[in-house]
């Protein structure tokens, strides 16, 4: 049970490929991970923002650390915060049980895990102060020396080949020239040649070598000379770490006495894949990996606006367009299916398409005269082959002025074959505006009787009959005597759901009839795309871009009052098919 | 937000209602509730414990369990301060929730603080001063760990918890409108 809101990434706003195209499902995004771009005016989702890093923190120390010592760092937290080897929680810091002069705990500390109860005296941890450990930790391990140590010798070894190739004495065309991949390229091909002793193909290479032949061998060779990589010998080899014979038995005896837990699992060792060890207890605690705060950008070039700005210090964002205060959120709920009268029972076993529509039509006709029995059933039910179910569409307003809803079917999902068939009742209808909350709270004392009884069909007969007006013309009324329709609207509205809206606050609800085709296989889930188009008022004077499908519909329509459109698509999950 | 939510109704009686708006049952155990400050309309369900009697050794009065507005105390959890033996002595440290705090039922809560917009699942363990930061969400049957610091926006699960996802920009708002309704929704038949 879902409904899922299509982002048409840097498309121009269209109706996405049906459901029954498994690919369209990476357009679909739960509202509120949407995002909003105003000068756009489209909607955004994670897969298509830009995004940018504004701030690196700890997630368990919630230092903020500044983004210059995050490399040296190595994108972990450089205090004193540990994961531990075995459980992956964080270490704790422990002083030591022998008591000292002063009678409070004191050095040696260790490290101490507080869900596994792993210590770091284990592979020989103890560190003189309590603050600071991973700078204690550099000076007494020696492993990450050797690693670092190998690192900055090859590091230097590569940058001597480097300030060899770029050329000195060429200086203007030097800069561009390195940038230039196809010198790369025929460096390459070139080294190529000289080791397999035969000619290599090559764009670049053919042309350089043709030249060289015509200068003579004794040029070519000097000219293929000064950047040829040396060989780099290691510092420590891996063979030398030794898996020697007499490891393997070690490692089998360990092995026997601890079991098969014994050996650490891949994702341990990953980050430490210098070490030859595969042994649980060599394992040791890493530094906690940084966490980042993201600012988002609208990915349309031409604009780049930010949606997401996050605040560092706290848990605010400074800019947050999301697309939940700009769509209104559609909701689905309150399954009821049809029990079929008696004559539509004998109805042929396998109804044709036409069959299907004389029976929908059938049922419009008699909706108004003759009661159809309907059952309420729970939304988690599997659904059944042929059967017709009625649900409410709710959607809710975020804006602060009415909006009007219009409810389609976009044209694809007629074309291609279907879970079911979907009839619309109420296509057009219009939401209330989304008001204070001190409003809303009036409201709810107010209509909290009446919304009880939503629940329940039994309450509306003895609901009272204070309603006054329709769902339109709002706008012309008073503040208070709008509460009061508002209040009473609920059971007016209620009663004769079938053909109307149900209308509560900013949200309204609409019928929807689905009827679950019969050639459905098990397990299939129901689904369908629905065209939501809302029109709305705009302060705006200007207006940069058409909004929506921008074919018009945008047009000023006056100075102040100015109406909009826009359309978005959404994809409803029903559910299983029994 | 939440147009289809069942109203959860409790039978009359069952929980009386203070003039803040506070719903506490009648059959939720709560010792020391001197000690025990409720912001304003929290629920505090049938079977859950809280131990406000659980306070500081020294003479004096100290606040044991601080409760902001619009929680909510599942069924059957239990809320206790967290304690630990500090200059020879065991002593009770104060237990600090913000606003729109949900704790599952069945839960075990014996944080230091949880801040504001914190949805907590059924049958979780919150070890002993764990700190949860604002916005942040505890899926059922997770673990926390004696001092886990829970960072804002991040999700947390297993046994014990990891970090194992972060939150859309969107939850707070969608956090607050979830427990004001539950709130609303809260009601005798």
């Amino acid at each position: 049970m879902s409904v899922l809101y299509s982002c048409s990434h840097l498309d121009s706003p269209h109706s996405p490929l049906p459901p029954t195209y498994p690919s369209s499902s990476s357009s679909y995004h739960q509202l509120d991970k949407l995002y909003f771009c105003e000068e756009c005016d489209a909607v955004r989702c994670d897969q298509c923002v830009a995004v940018e890093i504004a701030s690196y923190f700890c997630p368990n120390c919630l230092f903020d650390v500044p983004s210059a010592n995050v490399r040296a760092d190595k994108n972990r937290c450089a205090r004193s915060c540990f994961s531990c080897p075995t459980c992956e929680s964080s270490l704790s810091i422990q002083a030591s049980d022998v008591p000292t002069e002063s009678g409070q705990p004191g050095p040696p500390y260790s490290l101490i895990c507080s869900g596994c109860r792993w210590s770091s005296k284990e592979v020989g941890w103890s560190f003189e102060k309590p603050t600071g450990i991973a700078l204690q930790l550099q000076k007494m391990n020696h492993q990450t020396e050797i690693v670092q140590s190998e690192f900055d010798s090859l590091k230097e070894h590569l940058e001597s080949y480097i300030s060899l190739s770029t050329p000195a004495p060429s200086a203007p065309s030097s800069i561009r020239s390195t940038r230039d991949p196809s010198r790369q390229i025929s460096h390459l091909t070139q080294m190529a040649q000289k080791a397999l002793h035969r000619d290599v193909g090559g764009m670049v290479a053919y042309s350089a070598r043709s030249k060289g032949r015509s200068t003579g061998k004794e040029g070519e060779k000097e000219k293929y000379g000064w950047d040829e990589l040396g060989v780099y010998e290691a510092k420590g080899s891996w063979r030398a770490g030794g898996e020697s014979v007499l490891d393997g038995v070690d490692i089998l005896r360990d092995l026997e006495d601890s079991g098969a837990g014994g050996m650490a699992e891949v994702g341990k060792r990953w980050g430490k894949s210098w070490d030859n060890s595969k042994m649980t207890k060599d394992v040791l605690p890493q530094r906690i990996p940084l966490q980042t705060k993201l600012t988002k950008r609208c990915p349309h070039p031409n604009c780049r606006h930010l949606l997401i700005q996050p605040d560092t210090k706290s848990i605010r964002m400074k800019i947050k367009m999301v697309a939940a205060n700009y769509l209104p959120l559609v909701e689905i709920g309150r399954r009821r299916r049809r029990i079929p009268s008696n004559d539509m029972n004998e109805a042929s076993e396998q109804p044709t398409t036409e069959e299907l529509e004389r029976r929908r039509r059938e049922r419009r006709r008699t909706r108004g005269g003759i009661p159809i029995k309907e059952e309420d059933e729970s939304m988690g039910l599997p659904l059944k082959r042929g059967e017709t179910y009625l649900f409410q569409l709710a959607l809710t307003n975020p804006l602060y002025d009415p909006i009007q809803i219009r409810l389609t079917q976009p044209h694809a999902a007629k074309d291609v074959n279907t879970w079911c068939n979907v009839s619309i009742p109420t296509q057009h209808f219009t939401i209330n505006a989304l008001k204070d909350a001190w409003a809303y709270d009036e409201e709810e004392e107010e209509g909290n009787d009446d919304f009880l009884i939503g629940g329940s069909e039994a309450g509306f007969s003895e609901e009272g009959t204070t309603t006054t007006g329709g769902g339109s013309g709002m706008g012309t009324l008073g503040k208070k005597s709008r509460l009061s329709i508002l209040g009473g609207q609920g059971t007016k509205k209620g009663r004769d759901r079938e053909t109307g809206v149900e209308k509560r606050s900013n949200t309204s609800k609409v019928i929807l009839l689905v009827e679950v085709l019969p050639d459905n296989n098990t397990g299939d889930r129901v689904r369908f795309d629905l065209e939501v188009r809302y029109t709305y008022k705009s302060d705006e004077m200007a207006t940069p871009t058409e909004p929506g499908e921008g074919s018009g519909n945008g047009e000023k329509r006056g100075k102040k009052e100015e109406y909009k459109n826009f359309t978005f698509w959404i994809r409803i999950d029903l559910g299983v098919v029994e | 937000m939440g147009a289809f939510d069942p109203i959860a109704t409790y039978e009359k009686g069952t929980y009386i209602e203070t003039d803040t708006g506070n719903k506490v049952s009648r059959k939720a155990t709560i010792t020391g509730a001197t000690n025990i400050i409720l912001g304003g309309k929290s629920i505090i369900q049938t079977g859950s414990i809280l131990r406000g009697d659980l306070r500081r050794s020294t003479a004096g009065q100290h606040v044991v369990i601080t409760m902001g507005r619009y929680c909510l105390i599942g069924e059957g959890a239990i809320v206790r301060p967290p304690g630990k033996m500090y200059k020879g002595s065991f002593t009770f440290y104060p237990l600090r929730i913000s606003d729109f705090v949900q704790i599952g039922p069945n839960s075990i809560i014996e944080a230091a603080s949880i801040g504001s917009g914190v949805e907590i699942g059924k049958n979780c363990i919150i070890g002993k001063f764990v700190i949860i930061k604002d916005l942040a969400v505890i899926l059922p049957d997770t673990v926390l760990p004696e001092g886990t610091v829970v960072p804002s926006m991040s999700v947390w699960s297993g046994n014990p918890g990891k970090l194992v996802d972060t939150l859309p920009e969107t939850y707070q708002e969608a956090m607050e409108a979830k427990c004001k309704s539950y709130y609303q929704r809260f009601r005798a038949t």
